[in-house]
């Protein structure tokens, strides 16, 4: 199982903070995971977005495991 | 609270952050400092308050690495990072960077790098709460 946060506008727009995915694919990619989110939350921006695994600033090419954290993140406004 | 990097919810001192930033060495000839604050007008819009969601966990990591960058970057002799994520109301404080050096150049160079890079590499966004609602803060180029 994978764990996919979102972060705010599209923790607005899906309506949650957090989801659960489950993917089959071997050498699955934060692109299937952004994949899955997409047919699962109809109206899903479609960018800029950034992303994050276990914490980490990552890319759509970045491998995803059983158990990772995957943030899907708007472009960050701090400061 | 001692530490260099923190994300509050409580307003800080910038009086006490310099003090500690200038204990941590004598060799300390110059400080900048950066400071945010809460303004009542953005892009056309009366802005009653804000409020930052962060990313816990990823955000301070990301600031703490933006602290070791700047110091490894810039010949500076210390940096402090506070950033707050309660609701503020406009004139409140939200951000402070505190860099000292020996002299002054490299602490105004790192101190701007340093804000710069913090609003590209730490996962905070803002909200904006006007008299017609909420909206999340679309960042500028």
């Amino acid at each position: 199982m994978i764990r996919v946060l979102f972060f705010g506008m599209l923790a607005t727009k899906t309506g949650t903070r957090e989801a659960e995915l489950e993917l089959k694919k071997q050498g699955a990619t934060v692109s299937d995971v952004l994949d899955e989110v997409r047919r699962r939350f109809d109206g899903f921006p479609d960018g800029p977005l950034l992303f994050a695994v276990n914490e980490e600033q990552a890319d759509l090419s970045s491998p995803v495991k059983d158990g990772d954290e995957v943030a899907i993140m708007p472009p960050f406004s701090g400061g | 609270m001692s530490d260099e990097v923190r994300i509050q919810e409580e307003d800080f001192s910038i009086e006490e952050e310099v003090r500690r930033l200038r204990a941590s060495s004598k060799r300390i000839g110059a400080v900048v400092t950066f400071l945010g604050t809460a303004r009542d007008f953005s892009e056309g819009k009366t802005i009653e308050a804000i409020e930052f969601e962060q990313y816990a966990g990823m955000a301070l990591k990301a600031l703490k690495q933006l602290r070791q960058a700047t110091l490894e970057r810039f010949d500076v002799v210390d940096v402090r990072i506070v950033h707050r994520v309660s609701t503020m109301k406009p004139g409140e404080q939200i951000v402070l960077i505190a860099v000292a050096s020996e002299h002054r150049k490299e602490a105004f160079e790192a101190c701007s790098w340093c804000i710069d890079t913090l609003k590209e590499t730490v996962p905070l966004w803002k909200k904006e709460i006007t008299p017609e609602g909420e909206s999340w803060v679309v960042p500028h180029p």
